[in-house]
């Protein structure tokens, strides 16, 4: 590993950014070099998207900005700057869980847990899409996210049975009624 | 945080901005487009030192577009392959060629922020769109300080990920003539599963049929005896002309193709392989044409 000298770092200048995420507005200051993956979690403190592979291989550091999902390892902060960015922390509002994530413990599609953020990332972009999805088009939609605990057949029902709960009018659900 | 590496990032207020620092920098300073082939390679280690890249998303504006004009398609270097996929080009049956590539292009994120110029640019040999444009003999406009250029996408490559592209130039658009109206494209990628799939063999190929006889015909490939994406040449010549059937498809993967084709072994699979499957993947390509254009 490569020790880079301090005078190195501290030579790459410092630019503000503006971005709007899950509904709140920032400015950040950040490096040139910094990821859209790493001003969320180390700046912002949003550890929903998760770095699987760096690489946009895996998909769980999926994020929908602007309206499409992208993989926020693979997007440079500077890019971010006036884009209008959603991620799990958003998907509901405070004391309550969505229908995706309800409809993901109800199929105990849940394992360890480490890739569903990309997937609700995914899922509701084909929910946004439609919601009467065929089987082929869950397929392709979440084609882009690996699961290490194997839940895609459960994955499959979650969205299912989310689309099945939206339609019904029950987008939010109560955390402390789900907790229970 | 372990960031890739540590480099500086120019965003340029316009095309005719950013032709400008490349002009000053030249090679000093990498453009970068979707940003899923360079900043994988940075983080690979496989870029040396980059000192600076050279955001080209600002300048979106000016080269994303998809436009008919003056009989030319002509596609922006910028647009990303969601866009093209999304738009009404890839419906035309003449085009669905470029519809298959779509459908096995990568994860649907992928789609949102890689670029047709940038597929192109990374002059790897499996890519899909390059493929899939050089059966619709497209050509690559290049841009720079000093003015601009056309170049054909079967002479735009030199190597494995080299190109004829200047350090001081940019790639700005796609172009190609409009098919004929009794012709189509096919595309097909062969892997042992469909998402996230780089693929073993690309295969892509054009057929304007008059009647059942095969007026014009191109064929690509991921690699023919080169490290990047071509034509087979002496396979469409055997071709052109004739009437179409299995038994004129079978003979030209088995006498003409392997004339032309040298394939490699390596980890993935071996040289006898490889072309194996080329003869395949070419046979299902010119059937699925016939079947678009069938019946005509």
């Amino acid at each position: 590993m490569e020790i880079v000298p301090r005078e190195e770092w501290d030579n790459y200048p410092d630019i503000e950014i503006k971005l709007n995420v899950n509904g709140k507005d920032y400015k950040v200051k950040v490096k040139p070099y910094e990821r859209l993956l790493d001003v969320l979690r180390y700046k912002l403190g949003l550890t929903g998207p998760k770095e699987g592979c760096g690489r946009g291989e895996c998909g769980a550091c999926s994020v929908i900005m602007d309206g499409k999902v992208v993989p926020s390892c693979l997007v440079l902060a500077v890019r971010a700057d006036g884009s209008k960015i959603l991620t799990v922390e958003g998907l509901a509002p405070e004391g309550k869980i969505h229908a995706i994530q309800k409809a993901l413990l109800d199929t105990f599609a849940v394992q360890c847990g480490y890739c569903f953020p990309g997937f609700e990332m995914a899922i509701k972009a084909l929910l946004d899409r439609t919601l009467d999805p065929t089987d082929e088009e869950i397929k392709e939609a979440l084609s882009g996210n690996i699961c290490r605990c194997g839940s895609y057949k459960r994955f499959m029902k979650a969205v299912k049975l989310a689309a099945k709960y939206i339609k019904e009018g029950k987008v939010y659900f109560d955390e402390e009624e789900v907790r229970r | 945080m372990i960031p890739i590496q540590r480099f500086d990032v120019y965003r340029p207020i316009s095309l005719n901005d950013a032709l400008e620092v490349l002009r000053r920098e030249g090679s000093g300073i990498r453009p970068i487009a979707g940003g899923t082939d360079v900043l994988v390679l940075m983080r690979d280690g496989k870029l040396g030192k980059v000192g600076k890249l050279l955001d080209l998303w600002p300048i979106r504006k000016e080269l994303s577009y998809i436009k008919i004009e003056d009989g030319y398609v002509r596609v922006g270097a910028l647009t990303t392959i969601d866009e093209l996929c999304s738009s009404d080009l890839v419906s035309d049956r003449r085009y669905a060629g470029l519809m298959d590539a779509c459908r096995g292009f990568g994860a649907p994120f992928l789609k949102n922020v890689a670029t047709v110029g940038g597929n192109i640019g990374t002059s790897h040999p499996l890519s899909d769109f390059t493929v899939a444009f050089l059966t619709l003999d497209a050509e690559v406009k290049l841009v720079s300080g000093s003015g601009e250029r056309y170049v054909p996408l079967k002479n735009f490559f030199t190597g494995f990920r080299t190109n004829v592209r200047r350090p001081d130039e940019l790639i700005a658009e796609v172009r190609f003539r409009e098919a004929p109206e009794n012709s189509s494209t096919a595309f097909m990628k062969f892997d042992r599963r469909w998402a996230h799939a780089m693929g073993y063999i690309l295969c892509g190929g054009f057929i304007e049929f008059e009647g059942s006889l095969i007026k014009d015909v191109r064929v690509a490939f991921d690699s023919v005896s080169n490290p990047y994406p071509e034509r087979a040449f002496k396979t469409e010549e055997f071709l052109r002309g004739k009437e179409f059937s299995e038994e004129l498809i079978r003979e030209a993967y088995t006498r003409v193709l392997p004339t032309e084709m040298r394939r490699i072994s390596d980890y993935r699979a071996s040289a006898e392989y490889r072309l194996d499957l080329s003869k395949i993947l070419m046979k299902r390509v010119l059937l699925k044409i016939r079947e678009r254009v069938g019946g005509e």
